[in-house]
């Protein structure tokens, strides 16, 4: 890599990104493995500044002869890109080098058939609890090796190893079906318990009819994966660099403000290892601890060079691969902690009173970006809370509310946090449940 | 590329598997350009190669990809993909089956392009897309704009144990924008020619130019900044009118999905979800009105979802899934196919890139046209709305409940395209809207959408599929303004 930066002409500078992977996914339903899965690659991302001339180019050869490739591929692209005249260079590599937070070798050892197992403990102990249920689900187990270097003389190392899994045990053959659901994952697949994902699924699926409730704004406790899902919608449409440059952040106008109860808060932290760490960005920009709302205050948006450049603000270290290239995507939080209060799921529910508890959410899309507001469905285990207690399952919802509205409206949280990371970690979300005042469902499903 | 497969195939074979097939993916390009508020927003030139390789034993399938070519690592990735399937077989009760399709023999197929997009220059590209940009700027209240372009092209070589083997080559292309104005808290945006990234088609640069892209950027800005002003959409059951490329991506969510084969029985329930429609019910079920005709067309002239053979080695198929309101097709892949007791698969077994093993996708599904012009359509309208361009989508696990947003909707009052609104949303539950519709408009309103970006799949896979869709009619419908 340092020769073809090394190479380049007095003008132009550049960094690369070269990312090695191996990832085993294990998808299972109907009670077996239907979609093993083995990826091994190579991506190198080359992106050069000529005359504040930015272009990048992509290639999954990392030879010398690849890499001098792409990076002339790159070139002849950034002679024709508009200036971007903010553009503050690529950073120096000046500082500490620090290794990656956390690499679980184990994780990044185990053989296709170790992962295999993986899928077939959590079959077994979801069919236990369920017997006779249809169950589906997937393992993604694998590591991912990063370096960045640029021609400022930076070069930084970083590795990240994961499992992630999920697990939905149905009963398609009730009117309506049922069906219950949990997943979770680590970095370390030593702390991964398989068991209690399929367990937990089995446990939530409802043992009578779920009725059907109307529309409205009813009270809720999201449990983890629902918070996990609302917080990410939250990281997007609050946080986004993307969002704060073009004027459709819902919390462009509240930073420094007052947006949640004291009691809320939420980092961004991917060096915390209660998420899958990374030590640095797709710039090679160290990741750090960035507050989002603190004791209820909100804070800034996430930035990466570009945006940084444009705004005149402080890097955050939150860039990510080259970005979608119709613009909704860019700089945002990706390994966010909600800090999590000390009530158990029996208090969540006896301070609701009345009200709904929802698992998860399904098909979840932005409405309205600048008021906050997203819909999706509820899914896989909505159940009626009654006098404080759980009273029966419901059919499933559809919501359309603001992001803004659930922060404001919390009003207890849950002691126990989960890490909820997405297919192959590139996102992260710790969280645990909540309570929320109120929360607005639009219309309902026949199951 | 022939050797590398056959090196492949040949480890699966030693290892006694009863199937194996091999993919080889080079190069695969995409070249994606797009300016924002002057400024380049993505710049990127992507080129990718990798070998894929699936094998199935008596009781389940593996599959193994990499992005090294070479023979040593073609060996290793096809004994990944064999302990993977060993591995697998354990939780199998039963034997697979798969429809007994024969695959080409030195087939070939290439996309009609007159002119390559990756040949065409930079500048030439970069420049145009500039220009659109600046004048997506009207006002002030215009905050941001941005035009993309995209093109991908894709050079595939297939083989099987049975003997199978194609070549193909792919090429796709597509362009858009969007104006977003904002005051206070509102933010409105307009896109031309429709959202998510514009529209996209099979062909070479020649579908670029036809787009008159300068030509659809002044409009989309002034209607983004008429629409900070207009009324909010009214609220209750109405007529509602569905401009052509929503009414495509309500084909896609609520027709599409719901007769993936996969989803029908379940191998996506862990994901993506299933589907209200049952397996009986195919050849009987009621899905929508007598006016409702579905075709999936993988040899249609210009859909992203066309193509000679899928990633099985079926031929492209045209299935008529809804015919005068009766399902009566389904989108199946050799294993779902054969489940269903048919006797071939229908041919839409597809992999994004080399590295995926195929799913069952859609290709192009199509609604198709009635005999009403425009103004007969609304002239049976005494008060509704009129909708186009998507804004937001969302529909439940079973492809039931659904609820879709657009940028832009117009009061329709007395037959009558009348003043616009904004924030419209429609919402209802699949056969029922579908039998609310009671009048399509004639071809001269329907329009082939190129979809590029289609997720399903764990690890996740996006799939470029079109949507010919008309003018589309529906009564009493739940709307409001969101």
């Amino acid at each position: 890599m340092s020769r073809s930066l090394a190479d380049l002409p007095s003008g132009a500078s550049a960094d690369v990104r070269v990312v090695h992977q191996f990832w085993t996914t294990i998808r299972f339903a109907n009670g077996r493995i239907h979609q093993p899965h083995i990826e091994r690659s190579t991506h190198v991302s080359y992106r050069v500044a000529e005359e504040k001339r930015l272009a990048t180019a992509t290639t999954v050869d990392d030879s010398a002869e690849g890499l001098a490739t792409v990076r002339d591929t790159a070139r002849s692209l950034a002679r024709v890109a508009p200036v971007e005249r903010k553009f503050p260079g690529f950073p120096t590599g000046a500082g500490r080098v620090r290794s990656p937070v956390a690499f679980s070798a184990a994780t990044a050892r185990l053989s296709p058939e170790g992962a295999t197992r993986l899928a077939e403990r959590i079959l077994e102990a979801a069919s236990a609890g369920a017997p006779g249920s249809r169950i589906a689900g997937v393992v993604n187990v694998g590591f991912e090796r990063h370096r960045v270097v640029n021609s400022s003389g930076l070069d930084r190392p970083d590795a990240l190893s994961a499992v992630q899994a999920s697990v939905l045990v149905d009963r398609p053959e009730r009117e309506p079906p049922v069906s219950g659901w949990s997943d979770g994952g680590h970095w370390d697949v030593r702390q991964f318990d398989p068991e209690r994902l399929g367990r937990e699924a089995a446990a939530r699926v409802a043992r009578t009819e779920p009725v059907a409730v109307e529309p409205g704004s009813y009270p809720v406790v999201l449990a983890g994966p629902a918070m996990a899902e609302a917080l990410q919608f939250l990281a997007n449409l609050g946080f986004s660099g993307h969002g704060e440059l073009e004027g459709w952040s819902c919390l462009r106008r509240s930073r420094g403000k007052r947006v949640a109860p004291p009691g809320v808060n939420l980092v961004d932290d991917p060096r915390s290892l209660q998420t899958i760490p990374r030590s640095i960005d797709s710039e090679g920009t160290w990741t750090h601890r960035v507050p989002l709302i603190d004791h209820g205050i909100a804070g800034e948006a996430a930035m990466d060079l570009v945006t940084a450049g444009r705004l005149g603000r402080p890097l955050t270290g939150h860039a990510l691969p080259p970005e979608s290239p119709w613009g909704e995507y860019g700089p945002e939080p990706t390994h966010l902690l909600l800090r999590a209060g000390d009530a158990s799921d029996e208090e969540l529910i006896r301070h609701t009173r009345s009200g709904l508890l929802i698992t998860r959410f399904h098909y979840v899309r932005v409405v309205d970006p600048g008021r906050g507001i997203i819909t999706g469905m509820t899914r896989d285990g909505t159940y009626r809370i009654e006098h404080g207690e759980l009273s029966g399952p419901v059919r499933n919802l559809r919501f359309t509310e603001s992001v803004l509205t659930l922060l404001k409206g919390i009003t207890l949280l849950g002691g126990e946090s989960r890490m909820y990371p997405s297919e192959r970690a590139g996102a992260v979300v710790t969280t645990a449940a909540a309570a929320v005042r109120s929360f607005r469902f639009t219309s309902a499903t026949l199951f | 590329m022939e050797d590398l497969i056959r090196t492949a195939l040949a480890v699966a074979e030693a290892a006694g598997v009863e199937y194996a097939d091999a993919r080889v993916v080079a190069p695969q390009r995409a070249l994606h350009l797009a300016v924002r508020d002057g400024k380049a927003s993505a710049l990127t030139d992507s080129r990718s190669e990798g070998l894929g390789v699936r094998v199935r034993t008596d009781r389940a399938w593996g599959f193994a990809g990499t992005t090294e070519l070479g023979a040593t690592s073609a060996r290793a990735t096809a004994r990944l993909a064999v302990r993977l399937a060993r591995a697998a077989g354990r939780t199998a009760p039963a034997r697979l089956r798969v429809t007994e399709d024969v695959g080409p023999r030195n087939g070939r197929y290439s996309s009609v392009v007159k002119r390559d997009p990756f040949d065409v220059p930079r500048e030439e590209i970069v420049q145009l897309l500039s220009d659109t940009e600046a004048r997506l700027h009207v006002g002030p209240e215009v905050k941001s704009g941005i035009v993309s372009f995209q093109a991908w092209q894709e050079t595939k070589w297939f083989g099987s144990t049975d003997g199978a083997s194609f070549t193909s080559r792919i090429v796709q292309v597509g362009a858009g924008m969007n104006a977003t104005a904002i005051r206070g808290s509102m933010v409105q945006r307009r896109s031309a020619p429709t959202s998510f990234g514009g529209d996209f088609c099979q062909a070479g640069f020649e579908f670029i130019e036809s787009l008159n892209l300068p030509e659809l950027a002044e409009p989309a800005g002034r209607e983004a900044v008429k629409l900070l002003d207009a009324p909010a959409c009214p609220t209750g059951p109405t007529t509602l009118v569905l401009g052509s490329d929503q009414l495509a991506l309500q084909v896609h969510e609520s027709v599409g999905h719901a007769v993936e084969l996969d989803r029908i029985f379940g191998t996506e329930a862990g994901f993506a979800g299933t589907s209200w429609v049952a397996s009986e019910k195919v050849g009987s079920l009621r899905y929508g009105s007598d006016v409702m005709n579905v075709v999936a067309d993988a040899t249609e002239p210009g859909g992203l979802g066309t193509f000679g053979w899928d990633d099985e080695g079926v031929p492209a198929q045209r299935v008529p899934i809804v015919h005068r309101g009766t399902l009566v097709g389904v989108l199946s892949s050799r294993e779902s196919a054969a489940q269903l007791g048919l006797s071939r698969s229908g041919g839409t077994a597809r992999a994004d890139g080399a590295d995926r093993a195929p799913l069952v996708r859609m290709t192009n599904i199509d609604l198709e046209p009635g005999d009403l012009s425009l103004e007969e359509l609304l002239s049976g309208v005494t008060e509704g709305v009129y909708l186009e361009t998507n804004r937001s989508w969302s529909i439940d696990d079973k492809r039931l409940n659904f609820q879709f947003g657009t940028e832009v909707g117009r009061r329709i009052v007395h037959g009558e395209l009348d003043e616009l609104v904004r924030n419209p949303i429609y919402s209802g539950m699949g056969p029922e809207f579908w039998s609310s519709m009671d009048a399509v408009a004639d071809p001269s309103t329907w329009h082939l959408w190129g979809l590029p970006n289609c997720g399903k799949g764990q690890p996740v896979q996006l799939a470029r599929v079109s949507h010919g869709a008309p003018v589309g009619r529906f009564r009493n419908v739940a709307v409001r303004g969101g």
